[in-house]
């Protein structure tokens, strides 16, 4: 069972990374774009998981793993008409985006298992992305002693579930909207009486610094589905 | 009398199989773009394509009959056709299909120079003026802001109010799908963009007739979703 959650998160994980690394592709005017899409958005993810884990990406023997597969290719064909759209300059489909879409959509296809990227209740920019209680306790858990947190006797709705808390440390990328505005983009070759606090996505942003707690991977899945 | 055009699929090897039942099936489509698209080939449609293959499992012969989507559901109810799809809302009156085919995701279309591409910054919709159809039930995040929602009467609202926001009159146009007009194939890809409210989706459901329909179809249905899901061969349609 900790495998199989081991596997999920380190899928999740890679496919976030793979889209941050291909920011300059997704915004980018033109070109050929077929990278991001269906078996070989796939592969990407795949050869993204191998660089970042140093190990091969997980076998497709569980429904949970397919299913994942499976919405992070119908996510970003959700997103089809917007990557190639020529006249929109960022499309806001960063790690945070893409991670929501795709919590969203495997919690339509109710086959009990739920992923998500989140962080403290208080500090969350999308209220539909707000901790549990089970995810806000063992975060308190983890700002104290950082470690993943894993609990075999859980529930997810209503159900017996294993469930795994997965903290991200901080990096240097995730300042670029939540840090200050000395790390927004949107500020660079401006003068500092010119800088703006609202990053790319159109938040203000937090103030955060690489010491900060920066969230984590919540994975749950129903005990039903791990037989 | 009906105004409606009618397009004939039947396959045609089960003419020649004992396994064929003498029942042609009557399934009723609206325009439902991308999945649905009236305007070409209706064989080329997605839906169409994995609903046929669902069907040919089933041992049936079949016809497609394009529906004006307001007169759809009045169709099935009075047993004119047999199926229906998509169909957007569940309807206590109405029998489905236990697994939804697909899930749509409502949103704003803006015009293109005045997109907001993360809609969870619903403070960024302040002050804007957002046409909405009136028959639509808006989701929490644009009813909780300070937006200025302009509700649009008649059947026609969403096409109108498209039109008026590419002519500024709306700064936004909250569309219950928005990929039936935001799509690569659609003229209004050049003239709108739209992002959507990730985490509200809708299931979109096949609706049946009869018990009989329904037994006829689920277990072939279920077979296929439990091989591919629509969503999934959608996404691998390149459409």
């Amino acid at each position: 069972m900790k495998l199989l959650i081991n596997d999920i998160t380190k899928m999740y994980m890679s496919s976030m990374v793979y889209i941050f690394l291909n920011q300059p592709l997704i915004n980018q005017k033109g070109g050929d774009k077929s990278d991001l899409f269906g078996d070989r958005f796939i592969q990407n993810i795949k050869q993204t998981y191998l660089a970042k884990y140093n190990e091969e990406f997980p076998q497709e023997n569980h429904l949970a793993k397919s299913e994942l597969i499976h919405a992070m290719v119908e996510v970003m064909n959700d997103n089809q008409a917007l990557i190639y759209d020529d006249e929109i300059g960022f499309k806001g489909i960063i790690p945070a985006t893409f991670a929501f879409q795709l919590s969203a959509k495997l919690a339509t296809k109710g086959v009990g298992l739920k992923i998500k990227f989140t962080r403290t209740a208080g500090s969350i920019r999308n209220k539909l992305n707000k901790p549990d209680e089970w995810e806000n306790s063992v975060m308190l858990k983890i700002i104290q002693s950082p470690k993943i947190y894993y609990d075999e006797n859980a529930q997810l709705n209503g159900k017996p579930a294993i469930r795994q808390f997965t903290p991200l440390p901080m990096a240097t990328y995730c300042l670029a909207c939540h840090g200050s505005p000395i790390h927004n983009p949107l500020n660079i070759d401006r003068e500092k009486s010119d800088w703006t606090n609202i990053d790319i996505t159109g938040f203000e942003m937090e103030n955060w610094t690489m010491a900060d707690f920066g969230g984590g991977v919540s994975i749950s899945i129903e005990k039903s589905i791990l037989q | 009398m009906l105004s409606m055009n009618k397009t004939i699929y039947v396959a045609l090897f089960y003419f020649f199989s004992c396994a064929a039942t003498s029942q042609t099936i009557k399934i009723g489509v609206v325009d439902y773009p991308p999945h649905i698209n009236f305007n070409e080939d209706l064989n080329k449609s997605p839906l169409i394509k994995y609903m046929n293959d669902v069907l040919i499992q089933s041992n049936l012969s079949f016809e497609y009959i394009k529906l004006p989507r307001v007169r759809a559901s009045v169709e099935l109810a009075e047993g004119r056709v047999d199926i229906l799809m998509p169909v957007p809302v569940i309807k206590s009156t109405i029998m489905t299909l236990p697994s939804p085919i697909f899930h749509t995701v409502p949103g704003l279309c803006f015009k293109k120079e005045n997109f907001i591409p993360i809609l969870s910054a619903t403070h960024r919709l302040n002050g804007l003026m957002i046409g909405f159809p009136a028959n639509s039930s808006l989701v929490l995040a644009l009813t909780e802001s300070t937006a200025n929602l302009i509700p649009l009467l008649g059947e026609n609202a969403v096409n109108r109010g498209i039109e008026l926001t590419q002519r500024g009159r709306f700064d936004a146009f909250y569309h219950p799908s928005p990929v039936q007009v935001y799509h690569r194939n659609t003229p209004k890809y050049k003239e709108v963009a739209c992002s959507y409210f990730h985490g509200y989706s809708t299931p979109i459901y096949v609706a049946v007739a009869n018990i009989k329909i329904y037994n006829l179809l689920n277990s072939a249905y279920q077979k296929a979703l439990s091989k591919q899901s629509y969503e999934y061969f959608f996404a691998n349609s390149g459409s």
